[in-house]
């Protein structure tokens, strides 16, 4: 069975300022794993150490984003790729998922694919959806428990945990799965794995290696600004916390909060 | 391609307040576009709902009703929206932005080849182009978007963001079939959550953080409070991470987004991941020990004190006052 994990690098907070050229920068922020492709690395671990074959990460990404993919073979993975290209930079999501579903195609083995729900800094969500339908996969997206990856009948079922409801769906392999954070519980490399996978370098696949050209996203950023800032606030003072308790309900009252 | 065509989100045959806003907002768009207000309801069953589209002043409501539509597959709802898309020709689709919304509207975009935005607090048309804003990284960037001409947008809109249809002049219903489709996802159970906590929808929410000391007093003291306002309770990542609470009650950039009336915290320090979840609540109190904590930055009402005083204190007082 090959599994592959979508892999995205984030910063660790959004602290960010904006470029004049209205880039992000992130600069001075450490860059981690996406926290949701934690999970969702963690969770591919748990079903090829079941199946075997091969564990595969991919991330559409910069030179940066090779400590994060090393972190991800330390975890237990067993191979990455790599795509890069200058026509890669900027790309929207929808684009980007036309670039990453080229790769899998080129693959050509792969079972099932899994991603994060969202990225802690686009929170666009839009990713997996739009890799499934590019492909032709069915897709089965906020999985909070994968109750069964059935390598032999081909067949994946899940949770999906909703706002209101929980869904048990099953799905024809290959599929698209998102996880959220509650799956389970992500490993801590060893020293020693993460000694081994230092050198590893991944294979680079390109636009030219993968076939695709005239990328063009179809939203364009014209603008970005920090958000409005927050009314000045009250502090509620008082000679103890009676009288100061008094106080923010008089005020939660006064300015028909409650 | 002209106008609007909104995607209705139904609950317990009533129409979904984000759908309400939709069509509100989607009659003045679809006028600066110079095309129709459409909608289409997709369901097993329909008709009531799509009656109560048209009162709100949708020119045309497209149905699509099919017993495989009963529970939610994203091929069967793609296929039907799809029918929609042809009959309407729409230059904007609008839906909203909840999981559901987002796994059927991406799925959507990508099939259409769309421009997508996800998140969406605003809209405009100026000359017939549309524009979009939608906040990222935690809420601290706020994007400006337009879009290549000749593609169809889709816009995925967050809760509260436009006012809501009052009504209008009726419209028509129409039928469409489901396009023949195959489904290739087995639903075997839709159950509700337990204890269901729709965080995102409570317009009042009382947050605890590790500054509450351990899981006992959490619960002494947090869902008392929230119960006391009439809201939801919520919780940090730490104390979540350690197993005071379950992950469903989260708020920030890992967990929900919430926008409430009211955001309590307490014992909360304000870390940026956790502002990213909370910052746009309309009031927000902030209670904790260290006047320095970067929660006080974003609080409408600072109050320094140690919750393990201050919360009884407080929970009495509201219950006293609002009569609880
Ligand atoms: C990738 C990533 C994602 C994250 N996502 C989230 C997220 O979604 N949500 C989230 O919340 N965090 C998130 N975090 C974690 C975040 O950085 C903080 O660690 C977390 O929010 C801290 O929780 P806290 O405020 O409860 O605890 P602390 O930061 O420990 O704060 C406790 C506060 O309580 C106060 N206090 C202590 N005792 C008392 C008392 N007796 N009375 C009154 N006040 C008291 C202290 O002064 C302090 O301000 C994320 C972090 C990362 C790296
Ligand atoms: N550039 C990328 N490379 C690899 N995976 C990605 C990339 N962008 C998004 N993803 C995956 O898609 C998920 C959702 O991202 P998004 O839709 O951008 O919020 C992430 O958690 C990743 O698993």
């Amino acid at each position: 069975m090959h599994i592959l994990v979508c892999l995205k690098q984030v910063p660790r907070d959004n602290s960010v300022k904006i470029n004049a050229d209205l880039s992000v920068n992130a600069d001075g922020i450490e860059k981690i794993i996406n926290l949701f492709d934690e999970y969702a690395i963690e969770e591919g671990i748990v079903w090829y150490e079941k199946h075997g074959g091969k564990l595969t990460i991919l991330s559409l990404g910069t030179d940066e984003w090779v400590e994060q993919i090393r972190r991800a073979l330390a975890m237990g993975a067993t191979d990455s790729v790599l795509l890069k290209d200058p026509s890669f930079a900027n790309l929207d999501t929808l684009a980007a998922a036309k670039v990453v579903a080229a790769a899998v195609r080129k693959l050509g083995d792969v079972d099932l694919i899994l991603t994060g729900r969202n990225s802690t800094d686009d929170e666009s969500g839009a990713f997996a959806p739009a890799l499934a339908r590019t492909l032709g996969w069915p897709q089965l997206t906020y999985v909070g428990k994968v109750l069964d990856v059935d390598a032999a009948g081909k067949k994946v079922t899940v949770e999906r945990h909703l706002e209101a409801v929980v869904e048990t769906v099953s799905a024809g392999l290959p599929a698209v799965v998102s996880v959220i954070k509650d799956i389970n519980n992500p490993r801590y490399p060893s020293l020693l794995k993460i000694k081994k996978v230092a050198k590893i370098t991944p294979p680079v696949w390109t636009a030219a290696d993968l076939g695709v050209s005239g990328l063009a996203s179809a939203t364009t950023i014209t603008n970005r600004v920090p958000p409005p800032s927050r009314p000045k606030g009250e502090v509620i003072d008082g000679p103890d916390a009676a009288a100061k308790v008094k106080k923010l309900v008089d005020k939660l009252l006064e300015n028909q909060i409650i | 391609m002209s106008g609007v065509l909104v995607l209705i989100e139904q609950v317990g045959g009533e129409v979904a307040a984000i759908s309400r806003e939709l069509l509100g907002k989607g009659k003045e768009l679809a006028a600066a576009l110079g095309g129709p207000l459409s909608a289409v309801v997709v369901g097993g069953d329909v008709s009531a709902v799509a009656a109560k589209v048209v009162a709100l002043g949708a020119d045309t409501v497209y149905t699509v009703a099919d017993a495989a539509l009963a529970v939610y597959t994203t091929d069967g709802y793609v296929a039907a929206a799809q029918a929609a898309v042809a009959a309407a020709q729409p230059a904007l689709i609008l839906s909203g932005a909840t999981f559901q919304a987002r796994d059927l509207g991406a799925a959507l975009a990508a099939d259409l080849d769309a421009g997508l935005v996800v998140d969406v607090t605003d809209l405009q048309v100026a000359g017939g182009a549309i524009t979009a804003a939608r906040p990222s990284h935690g809420g601290n960037v706020v994007n400006a978007y337009s879009f290549t001409p000749g593609k169809v947008v889709v816009a995925l809109v967050r809760k509260q963001s436009f006012a809501e249809a009052t009504g209008g002049a009726g419209g028509t219903v129409k039928a469409l079939a489901l396009p023949a489709t195959t489904i290739r996802t087995q639903v075997a159970s839709v159950a509700p959550k337990s204890g269901a906590v729709n965080l995102t929808d409570a317009a009042i929410i009382a947050t605890g953080g590790r500054g509450l000391g351990d899981k006992d007093n959490y619960y002494k003291l947090i869902p008392k409070l929230a119960e006391a306002l009439g809201g939801a309770y919520g919780a940090s990542r730490a104390v979540v991470d350690a197993g005071w609470v379950p992950y469903e009650h989260q708020v920030g950039q890992t967990g929900k987004t919430v926008s409430p009336k009211l955001y309590v915290a307490a014992g909360v320090s304000g870390a940026i991941q956790h502002l990213a979840g909370m910052r746009t609540s309309r009031n927000i109190v902030a209670i904790n020990k260290d006047p320095e904590a970067p929660i006080f930055r974003v609080a409408t009402f600072g109050l320094v004190g140690d919750v393990n005083e201050v919360l009884p204190l407080l929970t009495d007082e509201l219950k006293r006052r609002l009569g609880r």
